[in-house]
């Protein structure tokens, strides 16, 4: 199927735009009108007061990655190091050994995720056999001046909670 | 030449080798046949039944590939749909109490379930009822773990354990969905070989208790090698990796097939050695007892060589043809003289007649090939002439005591070129006037001839992070006529002519060129 094409109209080309002057004052006048606008009243104001108002975050939306535990609290990671294989920025880091609880024979020792260097794919997401990992944490904000601050690591990942209930996860999965 | 015969797959004509069974020989012109127990080495089980083809106006119609021999004009039947189906039943029947835990098994990645799977069955398991629980980690000793659940009953390590090493640790136990590999309570398995099972197992069954969630198998770059654990000069696999942010270092080492060698197998000490390749080892070049860069050490050196009444310089026996070379061709410039003496390589008693050598070096025949001395005798006379020593990695504390050696070198300026500390003996390190962190084996290239008499050639895959020279550039920076490894392999080739005919040593045939006829063997 060909594009579909829209030929916008060159813009630009009268003498009057061409004098430049006429078209600052137009623009000058949008700005004032804005401005008179807003000073008396700012509630249709086009940006977010942010940090003050928070963005509505959906189910679907990939943020922080958290790593899930069985309901005793046990990490569901196996360390089959299926995320780290597929991770196409190569910013998991996992470490595997013995695992003593009887749940299983393997767990990661250190699961390192940089952050700094994550591109919020969610293919680990969707590779983990154990549904161990996922991005529903709802957190997008991540800042840091030192970039070993911008690698998490296993313990801080396991403490965080899913930011929506499993049926909001679930939908959010179908509307992806 | 062996002889070809024709016969035909699925219709088309192929030539195959006589002599073999279906599998070897259509294996050989690229055609698969699937099979779990049986195995070159082992011979033929016929208990898997995966191998089962159709023979054409043939009686039986079906028949075990792996027991079948090839012959004239057979016509093999590969994809029809008994065939086909039989696989699938076969894979089926398989899995109906395989865990499927691959997330966990060392295995994957390399496991022929899973190659199969994909290839001969690929469909939803049809099981309705509880699957047979059975032991998990079972530890079988001698570094091998075994899982009762995946195993398939093929049966190939208590075959291996029974045929090769004769020692039978091993046997299957109970029929059904209930036989298993066992031990006989309290005797594990118990031999200097007994990690080949691993490798010979098709599935994760059996693992090794070293390599045990270390790497998975996709990770682990494959560098293909010799084992310089003793002189019969095993062929090997070596599997490295260089993590993120963490130095490139070897997860294993693995046999690989040379029926002129060691067939398909290595034993479990030469498996270890990429221990010591990863741990313990020099880092630093010093010069005085001060860290310096490697052109001081060697300018230092080459001055005191060609001030010196007589220099000495010692060779190891496992080093290669390339590095033999290349000190002896420096040695023969400057007027020094070249020593091999390891006498404490060779340890008494400890071969057998399988694979294990007494004498642990990689190439003391490739030395005697290069009429490098190596008696004790002229090593004291040298040692005591010398004013200027130099070790090109030999462990000479293998050989001599601390003592004596401190009493040889004791008015000598010793240049120290090593792969590990100690070499010298312990005395000796504050004392040595220089010296060099090499690289090791498995960081270079060359050749090295075994105790047959077969020159092998080796890939050396692993990157440190620290960059240390070869013994090769060492010589070139000391003067040698050999300034790098292809001169040094030119001048190999001039003085063993049965190597003459390849142009590279990387042109070297895969099996080896056995040299007992022309060289090696007068």
């Amino acid at each position: 199927m060909a594009a579909k094409v829209k030929q916008l109209p060159s813009r630009g080309g009268t003498p009057a735009e061409k004098v430049y002057l006429i078209e600052i004052f137009k623009g000058m006048g949008i700005t004032l009108r804005h401005f008179l606008r807003n000073l008396w009243d700012n509630s249709n104001l086009y940006v977010r007061h942010y940090p003050e108002v928070q963005p509505n975050i959906p189910a679907h939306w990939r943020g922080r990655h958290r790593l899930l535990t069985h309901s005793d609290g046990t990490p569901k990671c196996v360390a089959c190091f299926m995320c780290q294989t597929n991770c196409p920025a190569n910013c998991i880091m996992i470490k595997a050994g013995e695992r003593t609880d009887g749940i299983t024979e393997k767990m990661p020792v250190s699961f390192t995720i940089d952050l700094a260097e994550c591109i919020y794919c969610g293919y680990c997401v969707e590779a983990c056999p154990e549904d161990a990992i996922r991005m529903d944490t709802g957190i997008y904000a991540f800042t840091s001046s030192n970039r070993e601050e911008m690698k998490i690591e296993m313990d801080e990942m396991l403490s965080l909670k899913g930011g929506y209930t499993e049926e909001e996860y679930q939908k959010g999965l179908e509307d992806e | 030449m062996t002889e070809m015969i024709k016969l035909f797959v699925n219709g088309e004509e192929v030539e195959v080798e006589s002599g073999k069974n279906l599998i070897d020989a259509l294996e050989k012109v690229g055609i698969e046949i699937p099979h779990f127990c049986y195995h070159p080495a082992l011979g033929a089980d016929g208990n898997c039944r995966m191998c089962l083809v159709g023979i054409e106006e043939g009686r039986p119609p079906v028949v075990p590939a792996c027991k079948t021999p090839a012959k004239e004009g057979m016509k093999v039947l590969l994809d029809a749909d008994h065939i086909k189906k039989i696989q699938h039943d076969v894979m089926e029947l398989e899995f109906i109490n395989h865990p499927t835990d691959c997330p966990i098994c060392d295995q994957a990645g390399e496991c022929k379930l899973q190659d199969y799977y994909m290839k001969y069955e690929g469909t939803e398991s049809r099981m309705r009822v509880p699957q047979v629980k059975k032991r998990k980690v079972q530890d079988f000793g001698g570094g091998v773990i075994h899982d009762q659940e995946r195993c398939v009953a093929c049966g190939r390590c208590v075959r291996f354990l029974r045929q090769i090493t004769k020692t039978g640790e091993l046997g299957l136990v109970n029929r059904g969905d209930d036989c298993r590999v066992e031990f006989f309570p309290g005797r594990p398995i118990n031999n200097r070989y007994g990690l080949n099972v691993v490798d010979l197992c098709p599935v994760g069954a059996l693992t090794s208790a070293d390599f045990r969630f270390k790497q998975r198998a996709w990770f682990l770059k494959r560098a293909e090698s010799i084992c310089h654990g003793c002189s019969k000069g095993c062929n090997i696999m070596v599997d490295h990796n260089k993590e993120k942010y963490e130095d490139d270092i070897i997860y294993r080492i693995r046999p690989r097939h040379n029926e002129q060698v060691n067939g398909w197998f290595m034993c479990d000490a030469g498996r270890m050695t990429y221990k010591s390749e990863n741990d313990n080892r020099l880092e630093e070049c010093t010069l005085a007892g001060t860290v310096r860069p490697l052109t001081d050490i060697l300018a230092d050196a080459q001055s005191r060589i060609e001030k010196a009444s007589k220099a000495l310089f010692l060779v190891s026996p496992s080093a290669s043809l390339e590095q033999l070379v290349a000190v002896q061709a420096l040695a023969e410039k400057t007027g020094a003289a070249v020593s091999a003496f390891s006498d404490g390589y060779i340890v008494k008693d400890d071969g057998d007649d399988f694979l294990i050598k007494d004498d642990k070096a990689a190439n003391r025949t490739g030395v005697d090939l290069l009429s490098i001395a190596k008696s004790r005798t002229h090593f004291d006379n040298m040692a005591k002439e010398a004013d200027v020593f130099i070790n090109f990695d030999n462990d000479l504390s293998r050989s001599l005591s601390e003592e004596q050696i401190g009493k040889l070198f004791k008015d000598t300026w010793v240049l120290n070129a090593a792969t590990h500390p100690g070499h010298l003996g312990t005395a000796m390190a504050g004392k040595a006037g220089a010296s060099v962190a090499l690289r090791s084996w498995s960081e270079y290239h060359g050749v090295v001839v075994n105790c047959d008499g077969i020159a092998q050639k080796f890939v050396g895959g692993v990157m440190k992070n620290i960059e240390r020279p070869d013994i090769v550039e060492i010589a070139a920076g000391l003067g040698s006529p050999a300034t790098g490894a292809a001169a040094a392999w030119a001048l190999v080739q001039k003085k063993i002519p049965a190597l003459a005919e390849f142009g590279s040593f990387l042109e070297l045939p895969a099996e080896g060129v056995n040299l007992t006829d022309n060289e090696a063997g007068k």
